[in-house]
């Protein structure tokens, strides 16, 4: 009937029946979305593998002007975030409140860090001119044989770029999550938004994943 | 939610060295030329080092299959969404039907004004032989 048991926790909604239906309801309503961020993903994924098939070449050449140890300081940076932040979700199930504040924090920095080196990566590329589309201008020696090396600087920049806007955000929510917890809100009863958050931010880390190989470790 | 599923520590940390070690093999094999098999290396490798994020950074190992189910769609139109564009794109041949592969998409790029132009593979595209070509096509 809805009523509200006055031993049911705060924060279940009326509707919903229990807070374990509540929980599960929420957890499936994130993977639908994880459903429609991987999609947008794909469209991009799909450009990449059109373009890599009509330029096989062009690709393994402008691949070259990619700084590969920045590409693998950028994937162990995500990895170990990841880790973090499944361990801030496993800090809270266990109560401890404490650790679970400093594993957000470090998961926080941590993507700081991606995007610091994200950001020297960038500025060095439009220093040089490796820039998408009729903008992109360089003219080095290793890039002279080059046919359409802007499609390929159009595509790094789109998918790198929405990936690290997806980092960008990711930020934001996992400080939401760190007052949230530090407040006391989030506890061993009801950590939903930090388990849904989790899911996020291991999806970010998933998309680079594919992201490194396929553009900095090409052939 | 005391009926939540806790995930040990040590699987975490076995996972994300294994996730670390993974990273280190990618790049490993890159640098080793195998032809084509290359990319199908990188992605294999990539695969499993999404699974394990899936299944155990995302819990999907001891979720309601429901979610697994979900993730697996997405994945699943991703393929069509391959499939069928590549059916396009992949068979239009060197019929001069796609300029793309003859000619720099965008003419307006700053170094065109300095380069000639190249096909594909770095030889000089004779413009003349292309119109050549589509006038037999039509005749």
């Amino acid at each position: 009937m809805g009523h509200h048991n006055p031993d049911s926790p705060s924060h279940l909604k009326h509707y919903f029946h229990d807070v374990n239906q509540q929980y599960e309801t929420s957890k499936f309503a994130m993977w639908a979305f994880i459903l429609t961020e991987v999609l947008t993903f794909a469209g991009l994924f799909v450009a990449y593998i059109v373009y890599r098939s009509w330029y096989p070449d062009m690709f393994v050449d402008a691949h070259k002007l990619l700084d590969v140890n920045k590409g693998l300081m950028n994937t162990i940076v995500l990895i170990t975030s990841s880790l973090t932040m499944a361990l801030a979700i496993w800090a809270i199930q266990k109560n401890n409140k404490k650790l679970s504040v400093v594993m957000l924090v470090a998961t926080f920095i941590f993507a700081l860090v991606f995007l610091g080196i994200k950001y020297l990566e960038y500025t060095h590329k439009f220093e040089v001119g490796q820039l998408p589309g009729e903008f992109y201008s360089y003219m080095g020696p290793d890039a002279a044989h080059l046919n359409n090396p802007h499609i390929f600087f159009s595509i790094y920049f789109i998918m790198t770029g929405l990936h690290g806007l997806h980092v960008a955000i990711g930020m934001g929510l996992i400080a939401w999550l760190i007052y949230s917890t530090q407040k006391g809100n989030l506890t061993s009863e009801y950590y939903t938004p930090m388990e849904m958050i989790g899911i996020f931010w291991h999806l970010v880390d998933l998309i680079w994943i594919y992201l490194f190989p396929l553009f900095y470790l090409i052939g | 939610m005391s009926e939540h599923h806790i995930t040990p520590l040590k699987t975490y940390l076995i996972i994300a060295a294994s996730l670390l070690f993974l990273s280190g093999v990618t790049v490993w094999v890159s640098y080793i030329d195998l032809g084509s098999f290359n990319i199908v290396l990188a992605m294999f490798v990539a695969t499993v080092k999404a699974s394990l994020v899936a299944f155990f950074f995302m819990h999907l190992l001891w979720d309601d299959k429901k979610n697994l189910t979900m993730f697996l769609m997405s994945l699943m139109f991703f393929g069509i969404f391959v499939t069928i564009t590549m059916l396009d794109t992949g068979f239009r041949g060197d019929l001069g039907l796609n300029p793309e592969t003859k000619d720099p998409i965008n003419k307006r790029a700053a170094f065109y004004d300095t380069l000639p132009l190249t096909d594909t593979h770095g030889h000089p595209v004779d413009e003349h032989s292309d119109e050549h070509h589509e006038d037999k096509d039509h005749h």
